[in-house]
């Protein structure tokens, strides 16, 4: 067995329409890296990503899904499981924006209540394709009380902001059971959301 | 090694121009050997193992006549006639029975609009098919004739694709309540998959029109996501042949040749069935029950660390594999796959040799580099790669494997004989269950070595 090499380990896992740039997004957080030629995500896929938060060592494990109802089957078992869940749209394209609030009902059918969210509008980068103003998305996360972000995963726009905010927001709820909860360091969560470009 | 290859050529050719063919013996021949791609073999090996060819070789022009007809005239129906219906409505400014707001769910509109979703759908899948591969970029020598003259009067695909993103685009100004009229002229295709010009379309683009056709005439299926790494091989393997009249009619032979292979895998693909007998869960637990019986310690380990089959099985099964290899590789596991009647109980035993060529690995990692080496190490070979040398995971090695040396400077015919007799002692493992195991273990030893020692790219 492998030496335990974090203290935390948090659970995350990205849904959205497919074509949305999960897998993009994912890969650019746990690579530094961008890739145009990514293949369509059949079943569920998976990265790890170890970060320092908060004096903590965290593994994150991040599932990333397939986007079409038909791999729902697969994918919901893992909202279960899952402490935070990012919520991908494209705000090149106005339908898998209206699809956010059918996402959001898969979260409260199949995820625990109390899971972290984040909505993020990725392809940020492409202004002049824009059909979901920034002001939506900001509007649909203040109306679920979830932070937002617009992202780019090809201009590596807010990525890395964007999981750590999760996972900060984990960490601010974990009970400090493991190591001294003195430590554990509260910051003022940033809910507010950033524009990007 | 040369002279051997060209034996085999012979084989082929002997069995493919005989009156009727040896069904028997092509199947033996293509399973053990692997088809070549030279003088159109492995074109009309598949024609025939996934039966739209007929055994009686006289039979075959009339056939592919009638057939390519056919497809024709679906296009007509599923594409062309809708798509003028579509022109000549936006052009008409009379009065209109139905209309695009008609909320009856028989209107043609409606229909109109649940197939652009799924074109858009299968759009997006089509553009990102085998990126690491040019040729589905590239334009096709024979578009679509029927398509192209009929342009400018024909609601083509492609013009469907791309006034989807204008439709809604318009759609969301309006809901904000901003009645300035702001729709752009715009594009919406990212610049990495632009489009060819208007009389030219890439093969991507002849991929889509298949998966639309394949799809109107499937309601109950419809179009999942996956279907175009089915689809992909076949296509190539017609579109690129040497043959021209494989070439010019690739499209439509792909399409019966996908309809012939789903036929027996589209239960794979049905949500509702997933759990019945037929479905994808059955064939993943067949899996780890194969698994359980050949290696215990193996199977312990994935149960323990949750290594659910859904997590990486799912999309070995659903996509016989065709994501895990790169393209050559594929084909030459498809020609085993198809030429072998139990073939998907076949596509299980290659998946446990999968599993099992890894196991060394797999014991002793964690959960997370477990996953990450099921869900993708294993395709590119670069496992292999990384661990070539210095690290000996099992105890085989080509001396103490039955009739396997490995010679000293190795061709791409030499490797291709190791994978052919990696299938072969799998197959054997179907037919005598007695020694299973050890068969089974050295299998996996054979698609290691088979990783190890090439970096193989058929591609000349």
């Amino acid at each position: 067995m492998a030496k335990k090499t974090y203290d935390l380990l948090f659970k995350l896992l990205l849904i959205g329409d497919s074509g949305v740039g999960k897998t993009c997004l994912l890969f650019r957080f746990s690579d530094d890296a961008f890739n145009t030629t990514f293949i369509s995500t059949i079943g569920i896929d998976f990265k790890i990503k170890t970060v320092e938060l908060g004096g903590k060592k965290i593994k994150l494990q991040i599932w990333d899904t397939a986007g079409q109802e038909r791999f729902h089957t697969i994918t919901t078992s893992y909202y279960r499981g899952s402490m935070g869940i990012m919520l991908v749209y494209d705000i090149t394209n106005m339908k898998t924006f209206d699809n956010i609030s059918k996402w959001l009902r898969n979260i409260d059918e199949h995820a625990n209540e109390d899971v972290e969210k984040m909505i993020l509008g990725n392809k940020c980068d492409m202004d002049d394709k824009r059909q979901v103003p920034t002001a939506r998305g900001e509007a649909i996360a203040r109306e679920h009380n979830i932070p937002f972000l617009e992202t780019s995963a090809k201009a590596n726009i807010n990525v890395e902001q964007a999981f750590m905010n999760l996972a900060q927001a984990i960490l601010n709820k974990t009970p400090g059971r493991i190591s001294e909860p003195s430590l554990v360091n509260i910051n003022q969560q940033d809910t507010s959301s950033r524009r990007c470009c | 090694m040369a002279s051997g290859y060209h034996q085999r050529l012979q084989e082929f050719e002997i069995l493919l121009e005989s009156d009727v063919i040896d069904s028997e013996a092509l199947r033996k021949l293509c399973f053990l050997s692997g088809c070549p791609h030279e003088k159109s073999i492995r074109s009309r090996c598949w024609k025939i193992l996934l039966n739209y060819l007929p055994l009686e070789r006289q039979k075959w022009k009339a056939e592919l006549q009638k057939q390519r007809n056919l497809y024709k005239q679906y296009l007509q129906e599923m594409i062309i006639l809708p798509g003028k219906k579509m022109k000549s409505k936006e052009l008409s400014s009379g009065e209109l029975c139905d209309h695009p707001l008609n909320p009856n769910p028989n209107s043609e509109w409606s229909e109109t609009f649940r197939d652009n979703e799924m074109l858009v759908q299968i759009d997006k899948d089509c553009r990102r098919l085998c990126p690491d591969l040019s040729f589905f970029q590239q334009a096709t020598e024979f578009p679509c004739d029927d398509l192209l003259n009929a342009m400018s009067d024909v609601e083509t695909l492609r013009k469907r694709v791309e006034h989807c993103a204008l439709q809604t685009e318009t759609v969301s100004k309006n809901r904000l309540g901003i009645t300035v009229n702001m729709v752009t002229k715009k594009r919406t295709q990212s610049e990495e998959y632009a489009l060819l010009p208007d009389g030219k379309e890439a093969h991507w683009e002849v991929v889509e029109r298949i998966l639309f056709v394949y799809a109107k005439l499937n309601p109950g299926l419809n179009y999942v996501q996956g279907m175009n790494e089915i689809l992909g091989p076949i296509y190539y393997t017609l579109a690129s042949d040497s043959d021209q009249d494989c070439r010019e009619f690739a499209e439509a032979d792909s399409f019966f040749l996908l309809t012939c292979l789903m036929g027996e895998t589209r239960d794979f693909f049905i949500k509702t069935l997933d759990d019945s007998a037929c479905g994808i869960g059955n064939q993943m637990r067949k899996l780890t029950d194969l698994l359980k019986t050949l290696d215990m310690p193996l199977w312990q380990q994935l149960q323990d660390q949750e290594l659910r089959p859904q997590f990486y099985a799912f999309r070995w099964i659903t996509l016989l594999l065709s994501q895990e290899f790169f393209l050559p590789d594929v084909l030459r596991i498809w020609d085993s796959l198809f030429s072998d009647s139990k073939r998907f109980d076949f596509l299980i035993y290659l998946c446990c040799a999968m599993l099992m060529s890894v196991r060394g690995d797999v014991l002793k990692n964690d959960f997370p580099t477990n996953m990450k080496l099921l869900q993708g190490c294993i395709i590119l070979g670069s496992y292999w790669d990384k661990k070539n040398a210095d690290v000996v995971i099992h105890p085989f090695t080509p001396d103490n494997v039955p009739g396997l040396q490995l010679p000293e400077t190795r061709t791409k015919q030499d490797t291709m004989k190791y994978l052919t007799m990696g299938l072969l002692n799998l197959f054997l493992w179907c037919v005598q269950d007695g020694e299973g195991k050890e068969t089974l273990e050295r299998t996996g030893a054979f698609f290691k070595l088979f990783f190890c020692r090439t970096n193989l790219q058929l591609h000349k």
